[in-house]
């Protein structure tokens, strides 16, 4: 299936998302709330692009819109450039001192507005994407509680999760940098708990906590590794080099 | 603080929740009925439930902190819901909720120290017409005053020193 993103002719899938179609062919679209790991949830409204469709034209979330038939999609027409900027506009008044949207912010050229008073403090744009990679971990510790001004993400009953293994998935996917995990001696503590981290079995370095490793073993029935990304990557790595002459080609 | 005992220890709850079958879209259903039944959400429950339901504590306690419906601390004996919808406000909602305050001692959302009370605010009742609306737990008052308000309040055990 043919696809016209700005001009660029594109391949797609029947299903695919234009987000990941756009990525592909090298075409930006800003984003906040997306991940390559996780599905699409359209919360951050960043990555809206304009469609055309015979006659119509619309504006949909490109992360969530799935490619279903010959489309033309514009990725920053004056439309969009607008509509994006309102969007920064009031991401900024609730983050007023976030690094990352103040770099949106000058990239768009939006003007910091004095009609919202933000918190100076908060760092969280509530996008959920912290939610849904502890899901897709399978930990499930922390969700969003409460709601309207008072919505925050933490664990149930603001208190330590018994849930939580430690992961930092969180933070890592966090887009604006809002989870606070601090890592020091072998400790590392995120959610108001302490974990103790194990060292890579290859190079020594802290990589993991104990919670964290018994999940992935779990998950893995059984396998016992304990190497560090870096370790793993390279030990990947040299099992390719003798691939082919175990095939014996 | 007020803590009323779980009554027959989490024996009732236990058999509302394993009515239904352990299926998510049931998560809802099962707190709504323990909401009714102790008129709050033990903790204790909500694990009970994540267990058989097999949903996340966490999305449970999501849940269960997004509908107004739904409370986390015990609710008192008697639940006093005052309207402050629009046609209530403009007929002065407010004083009525000043007036629970000087009975009662508790603001929207509180409890009483005994037990007894619980107010909460919402946003509209249906009854417009009879603006301003109050509710004891299911009972209806209509056109209420703050002297209407202190005769209710005392046939639920309310005011007694005037």
């Amino acid at each position: 299936m043919k696809v016209f993103i700005d001009g660029k002719p594109c391949e797609a899938e029947y299903g695919e998302y234009i987000l990941d179609v756009a990525k592909r062919n090298g075409i930006h679209i800003p984003t906040l709330c997306h991940s390559d790991a996780l599905s699409g949830i359209g919360s951050c409204r960043l990555c809206i692009v304009e469609v055309v469709e015979g006659s119509r034209r619309m504006v949909v979330t490109s992360c969530l819109y799935p490619i279903t038939r010959e489309i033309e999609v514009f990725t920053s027409t004056e439309k969009i450039k607008k509509m994006r900027k309102t969007i920064i506009m009031l991401l900024s008044s609730r983050v007023p001192q976030n690094d990352y949207i103040k770099r949106l912010r000058e990239e768009y050229g939006v003007k910091p507005t004095s009609r919202f008073k933000g918190d100076n403090n908060e760092q969280c744009i509530l996008c959920g994407l912290c939610v849904k990679a502890c899901e897709a971990i399978g930990t499930n510790a922390i969700a969003a509680v409460n709601r309207g001004i008072t919505k925050k993400i933490s664990t149930p009953y603001d208190e330590v999760s018994e849930d939580c293994i430690g992961c930092g998935a969180c933070a890592q996917v966090c887009p604006t940098g809002a989870i606070g995990m601090y890592q020091e001696e072998g400790k590392r503590t995120i959610w108001g708990r302490t974990f103790e981290l194990l060292k890579c079995e290859q190079c020594g370095k802290y990589y993991a906590t104990r919670e964290q490793l018994k999940h992935s073993i779990d998950k893995l029935d059984g396998k016992k590794e304990m190497l560090c990304d870096r370790c793993k990557k390279k030990a990947v790595a040299a099992s390719f080099k003798t691939i082919y002459e175990d095939m014996n080609l | 603080m007020y803590a009323p005992e779980i009554k027959d220890n989490l024996f009732i709850a236990k058999k509302i929740i394993e009515k239904y079958p352990r299926e998510q879209r049931y998560s809802l259903a099962v707190l709504q009925d323990i909401q009714r039944e102790y008129s709050y959400i033990p903790r204790e429950c909500l694990k009970m439930i994540s267990e058989h339901l097999r949903v996340p504590v966490s999305k449970l306690y999501s849940m269960a902190t997004f509908y107004k419906a739904l409370s986390l601390v015990p609710k008192g004996e008697n639940v006093i819901t005052v309207c402050d919808g629009t046609a209530c406000h403009v007929r002065s909602s407010m004083v009525l909720i000043d007036e629970i305050e000087k009975c009662l001692n508790i603001r929207p959302g509180q409890t009483t120290e005994d037990g007894k009370f619980s107010l909460q605010t919402v946003n509209c009742l249906g009854s417009c017409a009879i603006a301003p609306v109050m509710m004891v737990n299911d009972k209806y008052y209509g056109k209420v005053t703050p002297n209407t308000l202190r005769e209710i309040l005392k046939n639920y055990g309310g005011v007694e020193n005037e």
